[in-house]
């Protein structure tokens, strides 16, 4: 990306494609996180059989009730500790709240549970940013949230110092 | 612009981004060491493909490394040439001491004397084609052996070479600079073509709402 167009669009409001890809991103993490952990849970039970205790109850049934909360702690811990999930940080994106800075941890609980009325209503929720003059979801109006281009480094360098 | 000096302009706090790490061990980890294969294997193709001339890079300028990678290389031929060269120089002898023993037990048929020699040429004739299918059958055997141990040899050499490759403090942050500039690069472009798309998606959702197109996005109302 030109440094003319990155310093144009820092700080500005981030479009739907951007913000599609930077979901598609996390999901992807998400779901590797949340294969892991069954993966685990189903193991401890394997061990839990072998070893001959009847819990009278599976680790792995547990954890399907748990996946819901994963999920929402990913999200949750990301956007209040940085304002930027794995996907936003690849996509260049960043959740800031009314102040500028990332949102606190009720407005980003908020906000996970916002993903669940955006997407009840055919994604409505989510697509509304091409409509909307804020470039906001529904989650978004519903946190006081934006989602902002954040290009602060180069790629390579944010990376290579992180390293 | 710095992250900090960025976020410090917009009135934010600077934070470390903690998943980082993550990214670190996966990415960097998984594509670094491909990557360092990957070079390593290529400078040994190109020095044994292209042995001539004047060669460029981090190895070619290490004139051990390049004897060693030359000595690897020739390893193979060499120890079949060894395989190879002893069958071929006995079987001859032992070729030809038949011949001579053969010649010699004709001579003294025709000057009527066979009945004596046969009994002294024949025992040595046949030990003597004996022992030529002897040694036949070993020349085979070695030079099969000769080509399972250049091979056996070859991949252990080519062990020791990436080795040595490995610990290369120089060739290291040279594959650490390409791996960084590839990955750079590859997010670099993901984030162009999402911002572009964000304009032309945009674009033709307010035309189909007849509103008027806007040259850049709205800024958050944030109150500073």
């Amino acid at each position: 990306m030109s440094k003319n167009v990155e310093h144009v669009l820092n700080g500005r409001t981030a479009g739907f494609v951007t913000r599609l890809f930077a979901y598609v991103a996390d999901a992807a993490v998400v779901a590797g996180i949340v294969a892991i952990g069954g993966w685990i849970a189903v193991l401890i039970d394997d061990v839990i059989d072998q070893v001959g205790l009847d819990l009278r109850i599976s680790l792995g049934a547990i954890y399907v009730f748990l996946i819901p909360l994963i999920i929402g702690l990913y999200f949750v811990m990301f956007w209040s500790l940085t304002g930027r999930t794995i996907g936003k940080w690849l996509l260049g994106l960043r959740v800031i709240g009314h102040d500028g800075h990332p949102p606190t941890i009720g407005r980003s609980i908020i906000r996970v549970v916002g993903y669940g009325l955006s997407a009840i209503a055919f994604w409505l929720g989510y697509i509304w940013v091409l409509i909307d003059d804020d470039r906001q979801t529904w989650h978004d109006h519903l946190a006081h949230t934006w989602v902002i281009y954040d290009y602060s480094r180069q790629p390579a360098i944010e990376f290579t110092e992180q390293v | 612009m710095s992250e900090t000096a960025d976020a410090d302009s917009r009135g934010m706090t600077p934070r470390r981004d903690a998943y980082a790490t993550i990214v670190r061990l996966v990415a960097g980890g998984i594509g670094e060491g491909i990557d360092r294969l990957l070079a390593m294997s290529n400078e040994l193709d190109d020095a044994d493909v292209a042995p001539s001339g004047e060669l460029v890079g981090p190895i070619h300028a290490d004139p051990t490394l390049m004897a060693a990678v030359g000595w690897v290389s020739e390893l193979p031929q060499t120890i079949t040439a060894v395989g190879t060269t002893s069958y071929r120089m006995a079987y001859p002898v032992i070729r030809v001491a038949g011949v001579a023993v053969d010649t010699a037990a004709y001579l003294a048929g025709i000057t009527g004397v066979s009945a004596f020699v046969a009994g002294v040429t024949e025992p040595a004739r046949t030990a003597l084609a004996q022992e030529r299918l002897r040694l036949s059958d070993v020349g085979t055997a070695e030079y099969a052996r000769g080509r399972v141990l250049a091979v056996r040899a070859f991949e252990s050499s080519v062990n020791g070479i990436v080795g040595l490759l490995s610990e290369s403090e120089e060739l290291g942050d040279l594959v650490r600079e390409q791996t960084l500039g590839i990955t750079g690069s590859a997010i670099q472009e993901i984030r162009e073509t999402g911002a572009a798309a964000d304009r032309l998606t945009e674009g033709i959702f307010r035309r189909l709402g007849r509103r008027p197109a806007r040259q850049l996005p709205p800024r958050p109302a944030i109150n500073s």
